[in-house]
């Protein structure tokens, strides 16, 4: 991946593949209202797609600079397992991880390369899962960490 | 007639053209005294339409009245008083009684208009000249018609509370109950406020009059477990008790428990009881706790027959597994659900529908279900090594207590979680010999536990520790210890608006070793028993129902209410809950009976 478009659309297959991993899970998913959770968790993947979509056309600029707050609540959370009876919190668990994971690997991408218009469309695209994490990991402040 | 007679009206004329020697002001204005008791002012916005002024004034000339930008607020009637100065006598009575402070007397006096009705006015809501007069009548400092403060309650202290499981609270006497009575102005805001609308004010009048029976009847029309809530609801109602505005509010949950403590459980049933008749329709229930019961109740009176379907061996679901004894005594909760049972509900305890019975056979046999089954399953951390054994629920040590197994914590514990369930874990905990800390995420200030449980635990010597994020559990080598990794945290504000966050700290680690670690961080439904197809067809939203009105499920037959279907969580909404689902059975299987309304 050396151009700024193939790292797009290496971004954007991403988030096609996040997306088509809920769907998936959702016709699995036997808990009560797991399936409308999972499928919203597709469509919010799909809204971080067409996000990236509209970078690389150009309608929609990156944020290399941008501060985004690292709750860092899934660092130190246990994998879990994306079984058919997944519960609510497990379903977080695994979105805030796969955030993260993602945000890693931008951050690590762009660590190893000179300064350049690629790095920087990198380090956007970490700010991007930072984002993606943050939301994620609110969602999980809110609604399983609601007593503590 | 003499000639001067005749001829004076043409020497009027001359006059004619003379500067008038009518004033248009006949008297020198006079300011009013400083402290003259003049027009009203009310500042509308710190008023809560109480209505006290209403009520006080003798002589009929203030009326409440709707006014539209107040309607809605929380803890406002949305009415604000308007006064008839034909009938006003100036005696400043409404100022003296104005329990938001919010009526005043301006010191002016004069005020003329062409149309008579213009002399009835709503104070602070339509414009006057003197709304912002600093003179006039004002309530002395620290003046009040009511005793501003409440009448203490006897309580064990601290020291001695933590010493047994005996009841904390000693409830009022017939003396106290009645000089606090006193205190109530009758406004009903509570009413509007109570997610039961128990009437209040009727009820707390019953202790002036000594009439402790109608008390009790009133308490039954809304609310079937009145010994319970008036020992531990949350009390809403006095949060918006506009006593508590400028003094404490009325102690609405203690006299509610009087009420029910003048009266002996023999007596329920001559004093409460009504003809039932049977009307054929037969409905199950599924969880005996509060929301459960108050639907069985309400139904059976209504001619139902009800059977209650409860997987434990007793009924009161989190009233007797969760809150503990020194809260909530087990004869307290019983004189409740005893009068329920006595009614005709039919409970069939230590029955897991799902599992003894299936829930497909409830539809088929019922006319219609109501579900409460509530929040029973502890949420888990899920940080590395939690599945420690000396890691053990806030729920699980509550309910071995309650069925006075010893739950075997050790002597020295750490509770984890800020809820109700973290505050009695912690304080069940210091009962049974430990020292014990309470790690929380956030601020005190943002516990969501009940503030006088947050206090009562401090009292009681628990070590509350802000801002501690728990990141892993760590084997000590002995079986009988646990040791806990935790981190410091900071409260940053959320970008997107909201209650601040907790990030933690890497470089601040904390670790501490614990007889047993009591993680109380929230709990969530259990909804297995209901069969995958009927799941698909009920909108369940992170675990909860969300129930339409008469808090019907999209599902005909199916009613839910309770922990499992409502935000609030607390008895008192559960209770409410099955008293409306009642209601919406009724109207669904007798809908001619409706038919007119
Ligand atoms: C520790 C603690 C302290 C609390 N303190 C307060 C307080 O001070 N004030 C307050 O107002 N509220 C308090 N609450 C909350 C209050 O207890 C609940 O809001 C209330 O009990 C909810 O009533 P419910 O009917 O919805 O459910 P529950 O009380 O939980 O009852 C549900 C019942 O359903 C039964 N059940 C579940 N599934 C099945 C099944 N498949 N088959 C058969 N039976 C089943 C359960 O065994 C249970 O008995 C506290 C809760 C806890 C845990």
């Amino acid at each position: 991946m050396n151009t700024v478009d193939e790292i797009l659309d290496y971004a954007i297959e991403q988030e096609q593949q996040a997306a088509d991993f809920y769907a998936e899970l959702a016709l699995r998913a036997e808990k009560a209202g797991m399936k409308q959770v999972l499928l919203d968790f597709a469509d919010e993947e799909m809204s971080h797609k067409k996000r990236l979509l509209a970078v690389k056309n150009g309608k929609h600029e990156l944020t290399p600079e941008e501060e985004v707050l690292d709750l860092k609540i899934s660092d130190y959370l246990v994998e879990v397992d994306a079984t058919d009876d997944i519960s609510y919190q497990d379903a977080l668990i695994i979105a805030m991880k796969r955030e993260r994971a993602a945000y890693e690997l931008y951050t690590d991408m762009a660590a190893n390369i000179p300064d350049s218009h690629l790095k920087e469309v990198i380090t956007g695209l970490a700010k991007e899962e930072a984002k993606h994490k943050l939301f994620f990991e609110s969602e999980y402040d809110d609604r399983v960490l609601m007593d503590n | 007639m003499s000639l001067k007679d005749l001829l004076s009206p043409f020497f009027v004329w001359q006059r004619a053209f003379e500067k008038p020697w009518t004033n248009m002001r006949p008297i020198e204005e006079r300011p009013g005294a400083p402290a003259y008791r003049g027009f009203h002012i009310n500042l509308a916005d710190s008023c809560i339409g109480c209505g006290s002024c209403h009520t006080i004034c003798q002589n009929e000339a203030i009326d409440m009245v709707p006014v539209e930008e107040f309607s809605g607020r929380p803890g406002d009637s949305g009415l604000r008083p308007r006064f008839d100065y034909g009938r006003c006598c100036w005696c400043a009575l409404c100022v003296d009684i104005c329990t938001a402070n919010s009526l005043h007397m301006s010191n002016e006096y004069t005020w003329l208009a062409r149309d008579p009705t213009d002399y009835h006015f709503t104070a602070g809501v339509e414009e006057k000249p003197w709304q912002d007069s600093e003179l006039g009548y004002h309530r002395a400092e620290g003046y009040h018609l009511y005793p501003p403060k409440r009448i203490d309650m006897d309580m064990l202290t601290a020291d001695e509370s933590v010493q047994s499981f005996d009841e904390v609270v000693n409830g009022y006497s017939e003396e106290q109950a009645k000089l606090e009575a006193d205190r109530c102005v009758e406004c009903g805001i509570c009413v509007a406020t109570c997610p039961a609308h128990m009437d209040v004010p009727d009820y707390i009048r019953s202790i002036r009059d000594g009439d402790f029976e109608t008390g009790l009847q009133l308490m039954y029309r809304t609310n079937p477990f009145p010994a319970t809530c008036g020992r531990i609801c949350t009390h809403r109602c006095e949060e918006v008790c506009p006593v508590g505005i400028t003094g404490q509010p009325i102690a609405i949950r203690w006299l509610k428990r009087f009420i029910v403590d003048q009266v002996d459980s023999i007596d329920y049933a001559r004093i409460l009881d009504s003809e039932i008749i049977e009307n054929g329709h037969k409905v199950a229930v599924i969880g005996a706790g509060p929301g459960g019961l108050s639907a069985a109740y309400y139904l059976r009176k209504k001619g139902y027959s009800v059977t209650v379907y409860e997987s434990q061996e007793t009924g009161g679901g989190m009233l007797r597994y969760g809150v503990p004894s020194y809260r909530l005594p087990d004869d307290a909760l019983d004189k409740d659900i005893d009068y329920i049972i006595s009614v005709g509900v039919d409970i069939r305890y230590n029955t897991i529908i799902g599992k003894d019975v299936m829930f497909e056979d409830l539809l088929g046999e019922y006319d219609a279900i109501f579900l409460s089954t509530g929040l029973s399953v502890p949420s888990s951390m899920r940080i590395n090594g939690e599945d420690h054994p000396r890691v053990l629920s806030g729920l699980q040590v509550l309910a071995d207590v309650a069925r006075g197994k010893d739950p075997g914590i050790g002597r020295k514990v750490a509770v984890i979680g800020g809820g109700n369930v973290a505050m009695d874990a912690a304080r069940v905990s210091r009962r049974l010999g430990a020292d014990v800390d309470i790690l929380y995420r956030r601020r005190i200030s943002e516990m969501p536990a009940d503030p006088e449980e947050i206090k009562e635990s401090q009292e009681e010597k628990c070590n509350l520790v802000e801002k501690a994020i728990p990141v892993e559990i760590m084997d000590t080598g002995s079986k009988k210890q646990v040791t806990i990794k935790w981190g410091e945290a900071e409260m940053v504000q959320d970008p997107k608006g909201g209650r601040p966050r907790p990030v933690l700290q890497e470089d601040r680690m904390h670790t501490e070793t614990y007889d047993c670690i009591i993680s109380a961080i929230g709990q969530g439904s259990n909804l297995d028993f209901i069969t995958p197809a009927v799941q698909e067809q009920l909108a369940i939203e992170w675990g909860k129902f969300t129930p339409g009105e008469y808090q019907r499920s999209e599902l005909e037959k199916i009613f839910v209410g309770g922990d499992v279907a409502n935000r609030t969580a607390d008895a008192i909404s559960a209770i409410e809950d099955g008293h409306h689902a009642a209601r919406g059975i009724d109207r669904f299987l007798k809908p001619g009976a409706y038919a007119e309304n």
